[in-house]
């Protein structure tokens, strides 16, 4: 029997496990009780394991996997094989999300404001006392004709959920509920939209190109979909084909830049107009594949005039420019460091029309457009955005909030003045399950599940070309007194009755969840196809973590108007060159990303790959810089822009231009736990308030630095010791000459 | 009865063949693709998971004491902007001529039938002299009890005992792993076949770059690759024999300095 015959032989056993956890029949973790042996709950076999098949809700990319459950409690979580966006593989974020359900410091009971707003000070309550709370409040802004000042910001939520979520305020008469998060790549959704015309990450076949051509797209390590692309990754360099070349273009060499064959380290804001220069070259050498449409728009962008403002040789700009549109097919991204400025769109729209040109739209080794087609994606909405709601806190148009999920207060700069506008709102609840800095300010907290014991759906974006819909189950009883996210609202309804009360009428969310399903069902003949009923299917859907249909065959063209959103220049730094000389890129880290994964101890302890820097902050400093500033490996010194300083030790980083550093995102927390909190800083505290006016991003890269020697930062502690191989040959390579004269392996 | 007294003689007579006790039931062997490893270390969390792993914190990290026992070694070559960098995941290299095991007093550590070098935690008296030998710098030491605070407990893997102070530990192969695969394959009367097992760092990879799998079998994945011109194995010339079997990178113009 083959392993994955095994897993699936096994999930049938989930499935009705899965109907047990509905029941509350499944025992909670044993604890001091030793296992009844007489009547044994059903997928408990002492010693034995049992595998649920679900999702990974750690980031966004929505990976299928299988957690691993032994006497019921959560061992492990493996990428599910089977599953189109990971292929079995799994990140190290998503294998840590076991640490997140046995947290010592998640929130265990719902908790009501005792002291102060933000002193920490709470005193445990029932659930019936916290719902009876939360919904009084809410029929009083009801009854005062203020449902609308009700606000729900949630991290991006897709499916079902947000389909609950989406309900409940518009039955409850409120129009603000928004997703928020920092890396939403909300630029990337508007740069497709307006030149493609979908406003959803379209699927990158690394997997089948041969010449991949990132703009910062650390895609190897928190970029979008990360394993997705890593699988594709590996099959591009050692798969059935010839080998695919990797381009890397940041000002500090990433994860994946450092995995490139070649680094070109543009100028920092510069990026949009090199990709430009690449098109506009294409074009002039005549190997465009749509190349009249594009000659006026891009003639503006000459190789010759551009290299010197990105510090990239006109030469090495028109080499590039020969070898993307010469190797078939080759594969432009756009990922964080080009998007990440004022004018993030920019950057984005001008590798999408640099892939237009390129004629790699819509062909396999290229991009290959997603819809939306069991139409559970993420609903992107440019217009809402973490400055509107802080407009509307000033203005005294929020009476309640509810936060699931985000983190403003530790994601937003200091500038936005965030909290302030927090205090003018009389009444905060959170459903967080864990202490971070925005529940921290909640006046009620009720606290939600982990995903490994709540029910919920996922729908990937970006998916791969084909239809995916992943099914999130319990994999273990509820470790406290939490609630699933989805009956938080479901009772919530009930209490507050009106509307809300007549509209959801599920008895619970696992029942929400699979009428929504149903839904789907009806909806998608594919899915009905081999299948005898929905219950089959839904039976199906529980053993298998899903459904994924036959790839989709889309294309789609990049329109010519999209040039009007292009700048002419490189995008502005905050802060005078003289007075700050350096800029400043924040970075989303392997192990932390937006600050998430810093309460989670493996994570902690993981060495980021680039420094092998553990349990802190640090800042990334070119070795001649530092040595023009007297600075050695350690020294702790102040980085301040006009908007604050922050402190942190110094990494000699070979990997970043000499007018650059960078620091990761992730540590510096005022809360989130004992893990997290006290350690390291937080480079998004000294950012201007800046956001890309039309998509909403926030703009990451948008501010010069100073660097000082002082201040309190904590000691640097790395994992490696010299990163130099003193001759002994660890690391051996071949050319890609004498690659191309080995006979290939058979794999 | 004669019957019996042939099988007997029989067995005492292969006893005296030669390579008897050199012969292996498998040859357990890695093989890493350097070219398809990004370095995302996720195969560091998978095995942290998988074999209960203390996490020491900082102060510990900084003395040297954490327990990764598969690190991603790091190396730049070149300065700004002609920067190289390569990683190569290390663990235990499975040697089978291992330097480890000849030093240890109390035979704690010693080569088993499927060409794995194993630690016995119970005969482990902490001497320190496996580490000091250890070509690879994979052996972690137990210098305290480390503690989970509560419930993080409820993670740890039944199938891989929890350590205390004093006892040296290192990579095993996922033996927990191998064993399982081997009893299921003997109480269904088949052989291994290639691919039943996968250790937690293999499983995990997401560029697939880990492979694993028995030399032994000329059908197995990793004797296939095992033939790449592209193999090598780490410190060769050293002579310890080790069962990881790397694939180098393809990079650059070949002529990499090493400096």
């Amino acid at each position: 029997m083959k392993r994955r015959d095994f897993l699936k032989f096994i999930g049938i056993g989930g499935v009705g496990a899965g109907a047990g956890f509905v029941l509350g029949k499944v025992s909670k973790p044993p604890g001091a009780k030793l296992i009844p042996y007489l009547i044994p709950p059903e997928d408990i076999v002492p010693g034995v394991a049992t595998w649920y098949a679900s999702a990974c809700t750690q980031c966004g990319a929505g990976c299928g996997t299988l957690v691993r459950v032994m006497e019921g409690r959560a061992k492990k979580i493996e990428g599910n094989p089977d599953h189109p966006v990971n292929r079995g593989g799994l990140c190290a974020m998503g294998q840590s999300s076991v640490q997140a359900l046995y947290n010592p410091d998640r929130i265990t009971k719902p908790l009501k404001r005792k002291g102060p707003r933000g002193s920490g000070e709470y005193t445990e309550i029932t659930w019936d006392e916290a719902l009876k709370t939360l919904a009084g409040n809410l029929t009083e802004l009801k009854s005062k004709n203020d449902a609308d000042k009700l606000h729900l910001l949630t991290q991006p939520l897709s499916g079902t959920i947000d389909k609950l979520v989406r309900d409940f305020a518009s039955a409850f008469g409120s129009s603000n509920y928004a997703h928020y998060g920092l890396f939403q790549r909300k630029n990337l959704a508007f740069a497709n939209l307006s030149t493609m015309g979908s406003a959803s990450v379209p699927h990158y076949d690394i997997e089948n190109t041969k010449y991949l051509l990132s703009f910062g797209a650390d895609f190897s390590s928190t970029w979008v979909s990360p394993v997705n692309y890593s699988n594709g990754y590996g099959k591009m360099r050692q798969g059935a084909g010839e080998r695919g070349k990797l381009v890397q273009v940041e000002p500090r060499l990433s994860l994946t830049g450092a995995n490139a064959d070649e680094w070109v380290p543009a100028k920092p804001g510069t990026e949009a107009l090199l990709a430009l220069a690449i098109a506009n070259t294409i074009v002039e050498k005549g190997l465009a594949r749509d190349g009249a449409a594009w000659r006026g728009v891009l003639s503006r962008y000459k190789a010759k005039d551009v290299a010197s403002i990105c510090d990239v040789s006109a030469e090495r700009i028109e080499a590039i420019a020969v070898e993307f549109a010469r190797t078939r097919p080759s594969l432009a991204i756009a990922g964080d460091s080009v998007s990440s400025y004022e004018n993030g769109i920019a950057g984005a729209i001008a590798v999408n029309i640099l892939n237009q040109v390129a004629g790699n739209i819509g062909i396999a080794g290229g991009v290959m457009p997603n819809g939306d087609d069991l139409g559970g994606g993420k609903k992107i909405d440019f217009g809402r955005r973490i400055s509107t709601l802080i407009a509307a806190m000033n203005a005294d148009k929020v009476k309640t909030l509810i936060v699931y999920g985000a983190n403003p207060v530790f994601t937003t700069p200091k500038a936005a003045k965030l909290e302030e506008a927090l205090s003018k709102v009389p009444f905060i609840a959170s459903f967080g399950s864990f202490m971070d800095e925005t529940t921290a300010q909640a006046d009620l907290i009720l606290p939600a599940h982990t995903s490994l014991e709540d029910w919920g759906d996922d729908f990937p974006d970006p998916g791969v070309a084909a239809p995916v819909a992943s099914i999130i189950q319990p994999a273990v009883g509820p470790v406290f007194d939490t609630k699933s996210l989805g009956d938080i609202f479901i009772e919530l309804a009930k209490a507050v009755g009106g509307n809300a009360a007549s509209k959801i009428t599920a008895p619970n969310f696992a029942e929400y969840l699979k009428s929504s399903w149903k839904e789907l069902y009806s909806r998608n003949r594919e899915m009905a196809a081999g299948t005898l009923g929905f219950e089959d299917f839904w039976n199906k859907t529980l053993q298998n973590g899903g459904w994924w249909g036959p790839p989709r065959k889309r294309t789609a063209t990049v329109s010519a108007r999209a040039s009007e959103h292009l700048t002419g220049g490189p995008a502005r730094f905050e802060g005078e060159e003289g007075q700050y000389p350096f800029y400043l890129i924040p970075y989303a880290q392997t192990a932390y990303l937006d600050g998430r994964g810093a309460n989670l101890p493996w994570l902690q302890e993981l060495p980021d790959p680039m420094t092998s820097v553990v349990w802190g902050t640090w800042v990334e400093v070119n070795p001649k810089t530092a040595a023009s500033l007297g600075l050695k490996e350690g020294d702790v010194v102040n980085v301040e822009s006009p908007y604050g300083k922050i402190s942190a030790p110094v990494y000699l980083y070979p990997g970043i231009r000499p007018d650059t550093v960078a620091v990761p995102i992730g540590q510096g927390h005022s809360h989130y736990g004992r893990y997290a909190k006290g350690r390291g800083a937080n480079p998004i505290e000294i950012l201007p308030y800046k956001e890309d006016p039309r998509s909403g991003e926030a703009a990451l890269n948008s501010t010069r630095v100073r660097i000082t020697r002082g201040g309190s930062g904590e000691r640097l502690v790395k994992m490696e010791g010299s990163t130099k191989e003193l001759g002994r040959g660890i690391v051996q390579t071949v050319s890609p000459a004498e690659f191309k004269r080995m006979k290939k392996e058979v794999v | 009865m004669s019957g019996f007294l042939e099988r007997i003689a029989g067995k005492l007579k292969s006893y005296r063949e030669p390579g008897y006790y050199t012969k292996l039931d498998h040859k357990w062997t890695m093989v890493i693709d350097l070219d398809k490893c990004n370095g995302c270390e996720a195969c560091v969390v998978a095995c942290y998971a998988e074999n209960n792993l203390p996490v020491v914190g900082k102060e510990d990290c900084a003395k040297s004491r954490a327990f990764s026992w598969l690190r991603i070694e790091r190396y730049v070559e070149g300065e700004y902007p002609d920067v190289k960098v390569k990683f190569i995941p290390v663990m235990c290299q499975q040697c089978m001529k291992a330097p480890c095991e000849t030093g240890c007093p109390v035979y704690a550590t010693y080569h088993n039938q499927d060409g794995l070098n194993v630690q016995v935690y119970n005969r482990c008296v902490g001497t320190f002299t496996c580490a000091t030998y250890c070509t690879y710098d994979v052996r972690r030491f137990n210098w305290f009890t480390y503690k989970w605070p509560k419930p993080l407990e409820a993670q740890l893997n039944p199938d891989v005992s929890v350590r205390e102070m004093g006892v040296m530990e290192k990579c095993t192969f996922c033996i927990q792993r191998i064993r399982s695969a081997k009893d299921k394959a003997k109480d269904e009367g088949k052989p291994v076949k290639d691919g039943d097992i996968k250790p937690a760092c293999s499983q995990s990879c997401p560029t697939g770059a880990i492979y694993f799998g028995d030399l032994q079998d000329p059908e197995s994945i990793v004797a296939k690759l095992a033939k790449s011109p592209r193999r090598y194995r780490l410190l060769e010339e050293l002579n310890a024999d080790p069962s990881v079997i790397y694939l180098k990178r393809v990079m650059g113009d070949g002529t990499t300095s090493h400096e």
